[in-house]
């Protein structure tokens, strides 16, 4: 057994070889691609030029991109926000039910999957509608009295991005949550702790690692996504996933598609160093 | 050994279909344009599978012809779109001996601006952009954009998401020429479109018929064939072709030079060209054939469908606009993010 410190062996090389393959053909290359594509031109066409130009990034600095991404985070963090405030609650009750009824709580999460994103989204569709079946049972019930604009609202948008997305908060936190010794829980009741110190000062940080993944995995993803706001949304509201898509495709101009994502990824990458940071030093 | 791991493998392959040996015709169209129908007899006929990717605007049509390595055989550009690529030498010459069909296109769809000698195109079909009302809900007349875009139908609007077509309407309401985009036609077109946008509910190039027929919308400014195929739903959708000016468009079939199956491309392009095949284009998607022969084997109705065969109209057809194009995009992004 080799001991801890020690170089990685031929053997360990050939053990992470796979890995490192995987993240060089698919998150190096394409990076680098990106970085060198946001300093080139295009051509009237829209074929990359291979000739150095800062204007990329110069027009990334203009006030109408700098508000899309503000407002991208903002939905992204309030879409982040509600499945922590719906997810957390869940991924703890599965976590502590019976190993039955969990794992088949655990495939109720999953079974969405097994579908197409695309497809889920039109259902919603279907519910949301004017003449869906949401305003239907609510007239039937006698709740409203004309129907209500679901769809085709920021509403509408917070609603798809939450529903796609609340598995990834769910299931990290439930990895964590079912590590949670019990007998944690009751030692703090017998040491005279209430629910709400219980839950402040033992469960939230034996489970700010799965709360933590969950953050990252549901924000990061709904920061960038289009197909949601498009679709229910009825492409008024402009995230900076509907920005880049447009430069990429309807645009012509991957240049400039290409800087917006690489200004946005830096971005990124420096808020996580600086909350990483402060992680470490708390 | 575990004989389900292999199984499993093959299952996955078969389903990344970027790995699979690209066979038969790679088809680029638009989506929405193309009956399953037409393939499947093409299949069966010649014995060559059809991959058919779809787009939903000329401008990504483009943007992944110019970024791929030249995996499609036939793609289907509008008029504007294909005199931009003839201009980029980005389409091949038709062998015009293999089209034997090609007697079969009317007269009017030939030697037009976009390629003047139709050495590299053949009409697919034609359409205009217009105003579809849903007159069980809209009682007044709607005749023009400016009729559209009023305080009264706010929220209650769906229209192309195609920064083209909304820039001409714009220019059309101001009566300045479509085709001349340059910065002062575009700070014109500004403070129009920004008012105008504030008003729309939905914006769908692909369906923009489904908000109109669940009712989330009552009027629309949309495709020529999503219009018919919601008159021949329901009468109370009415098809308007705006008074100020028209955008009619040809969208063609033609064979990009990267092409590796070109024989298979021709044939492809002649079977549509027949007669009953190009009807069951219209069939399924009612814009206006510019197939004589196969227009002579439509139904009455179909051809007294109104938003298939306006009668009338000041038609105008897109020109390449160039770089222009971009800043038609800038002016849209600046205009949409800051509502």
């Amino acid at each position: 057994m080799s001991g801890r410190g020690q170089r990685p062996g031929a053997g360990a090389w050939l053990l992470l070889f796979p890995l490192l393959l995987w993240s060089l053909a698919f998150i190096v290359a394409p990076t680098a691609i990106l970085v060198v594509y946001a300093f080139c031109q295009r051509d009237e066409i829209g074929r990359v030029v291979f000739s150095f130009t800062l204007e990329n990034f110069q027009r990334v600095l203009d006030p109408v991109f700098l508000r899309i991404f503000g407002r991208s985070t903002a939905y992204a963090a309030l879409t982040t926000a509600i499945c922590l405030l719906a997810g957390f609650p869940a991924a703890w009750h599965i976590a502590r039910s019976q190993p039955r009824t969990r794992n088949r709580l655990i495939m109720l999460v999953m079974i969405p999957f097994w579908t197409s994103f695309l497809i889920r989204t039109y259902a919603w569709m279907t519910i949301l509608k004017q003449g869906g079946l949401l305003n239907g049972l609510l007239s039937y019930l006698g709740v409203i009295g004309s129907p209500v604009e679901f769809l085709y609202t920021p509403g509408a948008v917070i609603l798809g991005l939450v529903y796609a997305y609340l598995p990834f908060m769910i299931l990290p936190i439930y990895a964590s949550a079912e590590k949670v010794d019990q007998a944690l829980i009751e030692a703090a009741h017998d040491l005279g702790a209430g629910p709400l110190r219980v839950f402040t000062t033992v469960i939230i940080p034996l489970t700010r690692p799965g709360i933590a993944a969950g953050i990252l995995l549901v924000f990061v993803p709904a920061v960038g996504m289009f197909a949601v706001t498009d679709l229910m949304g009825g492409a008024r509201v402009m995230l900076i996933g509907n920005v880049i898509e447009n430069q990429f495709l309807a645009a012509r101009n991957w240049p400039f598609g290409a800087a917006l994502g690489v200004a946005f990824l830096g971005m990124f990458a420096v808020v996580y160093a600086l909350l990483a940071r402060r992680a470490k030093a708390a | 050994m575990n004989m389900r791991l292999p199984v499993v493998l093959l299952a996955l392959a078969s389903s990344l279909p970027a790995l699979q040996a690209r066979e038969g015709l790679n088809l680029f169209a638009w989506s929405e344009y193309v009956p399953q129908k037409v393939l499947d007899g093409f299949t069966a006929e010649t014995g060559i599978e059809v991959n058919y990717e779809t787009f939903s605007s000329n401008e990504e049509m483009v943007s992944k012809l110019v970024a791929g390595d030249g995996d499609y055989d036939v793609i289907q550009p509008s008029d504007y779109t294909a005199e931009a690529l003839i201009k980029q030498g980005l389409l091949a010459p038709l062998d015009l001996a293999a089209l034997h069909n090609l007697g079969n296109i009317d007269p009017a769809y030939r030697h037009l601006p976009y390629d003047p000698e139709d050495r590299y195109t053949v009409p697919y079909m034609s359409g205009t952009v217009g105003i579809v009302v849903n007159t069980a809900v809209v009682h007044t007349r709607i005749r023009s954009f400016g009729d559209v875009f009023q305080p009264r139908f706010s929220g209650r609007i769906v229209v192309l998401n195609d920064n083209r077509e909304i820039v001409s309407w714009a220019l059309a309401y101001l009566g300045l020429p479509t085709n001349e985009i340059n910065a002062k036609s575009l700070a014109a077109a500004r403070p129009v479109i920004t008012r105008w946008l504030k008003y729309v509910k939905v914006f769908d190039s692909d369906s923009p018929k489904t908000p109109l027929l669940n009712g989330d919308v009552d009027i629309g400014v949309v495709w020529s064939g999503e219009a018919a195929i919601l008159w021949n739903q329901d009468h109370k959708f009415r098809y308007i072709l705006p008074s100020e000016s028209v955008h009619r468009f040809i969208d063609l079939l033609a064979v990009p030079v990267g092409s590796r199956h070109r024989a298979a491309a021709h044939r492809f392009i002649d079977y549509v060209l027949r007669p009953e095949v190009s009807k069951l284009i219209s069939d399924e998607f009612p814009y206006t054939n510019p197939n004589g022969a196969a227009r002579r084997l439509l139904s009455p109705a179909q051809l007294a469908n109104p938003a298939s065969y306006p009668k009338g109209g000041n038609l105008e057809t897109f020109r390449d606009v160039g770089r222009a194009a971009s800043d038609i995009d800038q002016l849209m992004t600046d205009i949409k993010s800051a509502q």
